[in-house]
């Protein structure tokens, strides 16, 4: 028995070892983009899912090859860069500020190689690699304004994924807009779950256990808060389906319009606060297979159409006129520079 | 007409042991055939091939003169074979009809189990064959001579032609053994036929038709149990001659070794086990405690061996207190300990046999140096004590677990004997051994305690204790209720003791005592 | 026996012997190492045979291709499998053509990279070399230590603390210090749940899981907080480790081969004395086999389980330490997806042994580090390798599955699975 066991065993090896060495790349070879995600996955239902979009959406307008590799821990991120350096991708793209040491480390070693990192900036510039920040809060901002002249209760609520400023700044933008709704309005609309001065707030320290963003939209709305908007990625997908359970409440989303990527949720999502990395992916992908690619940082804003907030859809009969028109007037502001954004978070 | 059962030329090699070699045995329809030997003799080996748990190498096994072939269990129901094996296969919490039924379940209309109609049948077996039970009890309700009729019940239930019965009394009080040897009879009265595997002699001549002995995995012989006589029966088991009666001399006690005061010792739910007790061991003597399980004697024990905290009193070893010091302590003082459970306390069964001889003294010199185990020398001492205490064992490396019950017990023994002691504290040292082993360990009991060596036996084998002790305390419900001279008391009296009673006056045995050994 | 044998005894033997639980001379001589491997490599072969139905049974080409015709199926199948696991062998083992030609033509660069693929299975495999260490010595001494995982991230916010915070210090100091404190923090971690199960019975799995949670907790608030690296606003990463206190690794990037493999070989080793050559081994293994046993021979069995979590936490924390120090130079949150509880698998693959940990080791290391290049190349998610070993486990746990389907016999003593003892109630 174990004679024949080792004979298979033996066959399928040398089998396996011809094969090898008879093994070719085929086909002509492709303009390749790969992205190496953080520990989210690249399915996470924020940053790493919607840069890869960026890259899918580059794979069928420039006809590129696409590759991605999840990364399940912070040791594998220098691996997924070198195994894509090995495979001569052309532009190779890391999502997330975890990926900062691996990216500058590969980038400085491999100066032909082009990067572009997501959500981070380096101080100086590293010239092959093109980082794309975003000064989500602007967006955030208008969010927060919106959602304080909407409210019935006069208490809107957030709350974050972890304490770290990709997150926070999408809260801060957020409490400031409602705060500035009140100097121009004289009201007291109350944000719960975040206070700008302190740097205080609400967080579930997790990006990944929807029923820990449940817990945190039930509190916030036996608080009183009928909008809320959850910054902690698929997490926040937990807080929709407790607002839609009870039923008198709102949420606003992140990253992407969820009135169309969660459209189980289409009914309670007053709008969204857009950070659009899959165009400053596009973008960077495009740079670089036209030639034209340097390294530096792109920073998404208002004024370049990078960060935005989203249509009410829905409730687009529901917002009165005035307030959609002081929001432009806001947006004006913020693009003239009139109206600060919290120094803290200047990218 | 051809006997019910033929066993022809049947051999089964495990590796290194020959454990049956050409074995022929014939079973007639309505006899008890005994089937003795030691234990590892293969008696064993020789049930479990009948019973299809292995493959014979050679050999065949005939039925009413037909040939089969047995490959499991039941294979073996299916023929007609059914064994009531030592450690009984029921199930506590199911009741009688429940663990009767259970394999071969009998269902009524949209697979309902049909309870009453098993219960009816064992009521039919039950009167049939004299075997009193209550279909309806729970299994973890019966005292365990019950227990046993159960297991005889699912085999007649499953019409089972031929019982093997495997060591059945070793779990049994006497008064219960003597039960079941009534019950064996009247089912071979009613056509049965039994084989009967046993190491006690005395069981074998009160209940056997025909006796086969084995030694060594091979036939040494047959006998009639009207004609054999004890001494011949236990020579053919253990191969040489076998004396039953220990010989001792009268010794005089010298210094109080070991002596207890009023001690108090409760078990683990703050029942009191030990009453107030009181006793000295001298130099040179055992002192027997007697008495039915469970009247203090396990908690007696591991008090004054450290295993257990004792409440009050005081225990003085060479008058120094030993009351609630940690058993290394007592043991460097130079004591020894023969545990009653010797597989859950005495030993570790997955670890070789040469690191369980040095369970206690392995961190000493020359067993370690510093924290660095001196595996040469461990071996060197396994290898001694082996050949000095007759350890039958392949090698020093294998597993104490794998060798037999006698074998594992003279390895506690080879240990605790092994070291410089002035007491020994040995609690049922024999329990479930063979001849041979009993015979051996008792010896070497006695040569500690002709040594000077203070020994404190306690064994619920009341001819065990008359035997062997110099004194004889009897404990009844935590308390000593005598403290006789060995030589001054009848076993009856013993007896009455251990059950509680005082006799007016403690009797004197009339002319010269002789006790054997009750196998 | 006699006292020539005796001395003619070799390592090697005594390690046989002691995965085969020391059966004597004549049974150990027949089983051999095949029987020893037998399960193991036959639970890897069929792994691979399911991992290759899940691949053709998951891939749109395949499907795409039987629409065309059942030969064009089956073909394409067996490309995409053949594709698949050669990126798997080739990722994790190097290709045997390029290494032939770098050997021949090549220069030492060329070299490297040619074998760069087996350095990388290398590093992948030494944290499980700790981890599953620290799990395989808690079994030995009947403890379940699940908390590895909390363990491992201690140790390594230990070290990584010790590594960047002091400077100055030469790398001969540095670096084994950074090291301790991370087996020093693991060490603490451990010793907290081996402390109550001594002293209150509580059973430690149970405070493991909680030590786990606060482990957690506790890093992100060290890295979001006092830990986190200055000007980053708070980003949970960490300030980068003193170049004094990294583990050196070999060669320039990309190889990342470093000095922490052969550590954990030397810890490997030095687990293999202690637990079976030392005093105090056979203390931990006694409390572990037979607690009962161990109160009898006057072992001081709650002295004996708190050493005994405590040095397994040691070995987790080392599992961490050596992540930080050789692998990141800097820690961050997402340090682990569970070396900790992939631990108590290769604990179990390598029957508790020091060896055989290793080799567990070694494969969980080889198919991870494969299942990247096979992820580039086939684009078949790496989780299929997380099914492929989740699947070997399940058959080296339950053997009879594996003789039943390879119509292997029985074996006469089935060998007391070690890591059970862990659940005795009793103790």
């Amino acid at each position: 028995m174990s004679k024949k066991v080792m004979l298979v065993m033996s066959v399928l090896l040398i089998a396996v070892f011809v094969l090898s060495a008879c093994a070719k790349t085929a086909g002509p070879a492709k303009f390749k983009a790969c992205e190496v995600t953080d520990t989210g996955g690249v399915d996470d239902k924020s940053f790493n899912a919607t840069a890869w979009k960026g890259a899918v959406d580059a794979k069928e307008k420039l006809d590129i090859e696409a590759k991605y590799l999840e990364s399940k821990e912070i040791a594998d991120f220098e691996k997924n860069i070198n195994a894509f350096i090995a495979e001569k991708c052309d532009i190779i793209i890391t999502v997330g500020f975890l990926l900062c040491d691996a990216t500058k480390a590969a980038a400085e070693a491999n100066p032909n190689q082009k990067f572009s990192i997501v959500d981070f900036a380096y101080d100086p510039v590293i010239p092959n690699v093109l980082a794309q920040a975003f000064q989500t809060d602007e967006a955030a901002f208008l969010a927060g304004y919106a959602a304080a002249g909407f409210t019935k209760t006069g208490k809107v609520g957030t709350f974050g994924g972890m304490q770290i400023p990709t997150v926070t700044i999408f809260m801060d933008g957020f409490a400031r807009g409602v705060r500035h709704y009140n100097e121009v309005h004289g009201t007291s609309v109350e944000t719960l779950g975040w206070d700008a001065d302190a740097q205080t707030g609400l967080f579930t320290n997790d990006f990944s256990d929807q029923q820990k963003g449940s817990d945190m939209a039930v509190s916030l709305m036996d608080e009183g808060a009928d909008i809320i908007m959850p910054v902690a990625g698929p997490v926040g997908l937990g807080a929709a389906a407790a607002v839609k359970a009870r039923g008198n409440a709102l949420i606003i989303g992140v990253d992407s319009d969820w009135f169309l990527t969660a459209p189980d949720y289409t009914d309670i999502i007053f709008t969204s606060v857009m950070k659009l990395m899959d165009v400053t992916t596009l973008d960077a992908i495009k740079a670089a297979k036209d030639g034209t690619f340097k390294g530096g940082s792109i920073v998404g804003t208002l004024a370049n159409g990078g960060v935005g907030i989203a249509p009410f859809h829905n409730f687009d009969g529901q917002v009165s006129a005035e307030l959609k028109a002081e929001l432009e007037g806001i947006k004006a502001g913020i693009l003239s520079g009139e109206i600060q954004m919290n120094p803290a978070f200047k990218q | 007409m051809a006997p019910i059962l033929q066993l022809k030329g049947i051999t089964k090699q495990f590796p290194g042991v020959l454990a049956n070699d050409h074995i022929d045995l014939t079973l007639n329809q309505g006899e008890i055939l005994a089937l003795l030997g030691e234990n590892g003799a293969g008696k064993t080996t020789l049930m479990n091939i009948l019973y299809g748990l292995y493959q014979p190498d050679e050999g065949e096994i005939l039925v009413n003169g037909e040939k089969i072939t047995i490959h499991s269990p039941t294979d073996a129901i299916n023929a007609g074979i059914g064994m009531v094996h030592q450690h009984f296969m029921l199930i506590p919490v199911f009741t009688v009809t429940e663990n009767v039924m259970l394999g071969s379940e009998p269902v009524k209309a949209g697979d309902f189990l049909d309870r009453p109609k098993t219960a009816a049948k064992i009521m039919e077996i039950s009167s049939q064959y004299k075997l009193e039970v209550d279909p309806n009890d729970y299994v973890k309700d019966l005292p365990v001579g019950v227990q046993q009729r159960v297991e005889i019940i699912k085999l007649l239930y499953r019409e089972a032609n031929i019982l093997i019965f495997d060591e059945p009394t070793a779990v049994l009080t006497p008064q219960e053994a003597d039960d079941l040897f009534v019950i064996m009879r009247s089912l071979v009265k009613q056509g049965k036929s039994i084989i009967f595997i046993t190491h006690k002699l005395r069981e074998v001549l009160d209940v056997a038709d025909r006796i086969m002995v084995i030694r060594r995995g091979a036939v040494v012989g047959e006998a009639d149990p009207k004609q054999a006589n004890r001494n011949k029966l236990a020579e053919m088991m253990v191969g040489r001659e076998v004396n039953l009666v220990v010989e001792k001399d009268i010794k005089k006690p010298g210094d109080v070794i070991l002596s207890i005061k009023d001690l108090v010792v409760t078990d683990q739910f703050k029942q009191v086990m030990v009453d107030k007790v009181s006793f000295e061991v001298h130099a040179g003597q055992i002192l027997g405690i007697a008495g039915v399980q469970g009247n203090g004697q396990t908690e007696l024990v591991e008090a004054i061996t450290g295993l257990r905290k004792s409440v009050s009193g005081e225990i003085k070893f060479k008058g120094q207190s030993i009351l609630n010091e940690p058993p290394r302590k007592i043991t460097e003082l130079g004591s020894a300990h023969v545990p009653e459970d010797r597989q859950a306390d005495g030993l570790v069964l997955p670890f070789p046999v040469a690191e369980n001889l040095v369970l206690c003294t392995y961190y000493k010199e020359p067993f370690s140096r510093g924290v660095v185990l001196q595996y040469e020398k461990i071996l060197e001492n396994s290898e001694k004590l082996v050949q000095d205490f007759d350890i039958r064992t392949p090698s020093s490396l294998t597993t104490v677990g794998s060798l037999s019950g006698g074998n594992q017990q003279k390895v506690i023994i080879a240990r605790e004997l092994s070291r410089p002691i002035e007491l020994l504290v040995a609690s049922q040292p024999t329990r479930g051994l063979d001849v041979g082993s009993i015979e051996y360990i008792h010896k070497r009991i006695v040569q500690k305690r002709d040594e000077g060596c203070a020994v404190l036996l306690v064994s619920p084998e009341l001819d065990e204790v008359i035997e062997l002790s110099d004194r004889i305390a009897v404990m009844y419900r935590g308390k000593i209720i005598a403290l006789l001279e060995a030589e001054e008391v009848a076993k009856e009296t013993l007896g009455l003791l251990m059950a509680g009673i005082v006799p007016d006056k403690i009797e004197k045995p009339q002319g010269q005592r002789v006790v054997e050994t009750t196998f | 026996m006699g006292k020539k044998d005796l001395e003619k005894q070799d390592i090697g033997k005594t390690i046989l012997e002691e995965l085969t639980g020391g059966e004597p001379k004549e049974k150990r001589q027949k089983r051999g190492i095949w029987k020893i491997l037998q399960i193991p490599a036959l639970a890897i072969l069929t792994g691979l045979i399911i991992g290759a139905v899940l691949i053709m049974a998951t891939s749109f080409d395949v499907y795409d291709a039987f629409k065309v015709s059942l030969w064009k199926g089956l073909g394409t199948a067996f490309a995409e499998v053949g594709e698949a696991y050669l990126a798997l062998i080739t990722g994790s083992l190097g290709n045997p053509v390029e290494i032939v030609q770098a050997l021949l033509y090549g220069d030492a660069l060329d070299f490297r990279n040619a074998i760069n693929p087996i350095l990388e299975s290398l590093v992948q495999s030494t944290p499980y070399i700790f981890a599953g260490l620290a799990c395989a010595l808690g079994f030995r001494a009947g403890l379940f230590n699940i908390g590895v995982e909390g363990q491992l991230f201690i140790g390594a916010a230990a070290a990584t603390f010790v590594g960047y915070s002091l400077t100055g210090l030469p790398p001969y100091i540095h670096m084994p210090l950074a090291f301790l404190a991370g087996a020093l923090g693991g060490a603490l971690w451990g010793m907290v749940p081996g402390l109550l199960k001594a002293t209150t019975g509580g059973h430690e799995v149970i405070n493991c899981i909680m030590m786990n949670y606060i482990a957690y907790r506790f890093t992100t608030f060290l890295l979001t907080g006092p830990m986190s690296r200055p000007g980053t606003g708070g980003m949970p990463v960490s300030p980068i480790i003193e170049k004094s206190a990294q583990i050196p690794q070999f060669f320039k990037t990309p190889i990342r081969f470093h000095l922490g493999f052969f550590i954990a070989l030397a810890f490997a080793a030095l687990v293999w004395w202690v637990l079976f050559k030392t005093t105090l081994g056979l203390n931990l293994r006694t409390v572990g086999t037979n607690p009962r046993a161990a109160k009898y021979a006057g072992m001081n069995i709650i002295a004996t389980t708190i050493i005994g979590m405590a040095a397994s936490g040691a070995l987790a924390g080392m599992a961490g330490a050596n992540e930080v120090l050789a692998v990141n130079r800097s820690m961050a949150i997402g340090l682990s997806a569970g070396y900790g509880f992939d631990s108590i698998a290769l604990a179990l693959l390598g029957n508790s042994h020091p060896v055989g940990v290793i080799f567990a080791a070694l494969l969980f290391g080889v198919l991870k580090n494969g299942a990247t290049k096979m992820m580039v190349v086939s684009t078949i998610p790496i989780d299929i390798v997380t099914i492929l070993q989740a699947v070997i486990l399940i058959f080296v746990a339950a053997p009879a599955i594996i003789r039943s389907v390879y119509r292997l016999k029985q074996p006469k003593v089935e060998a007391a699975a070690i890591m059970l003892s862990g659940w005795g109630g009793v103790k």
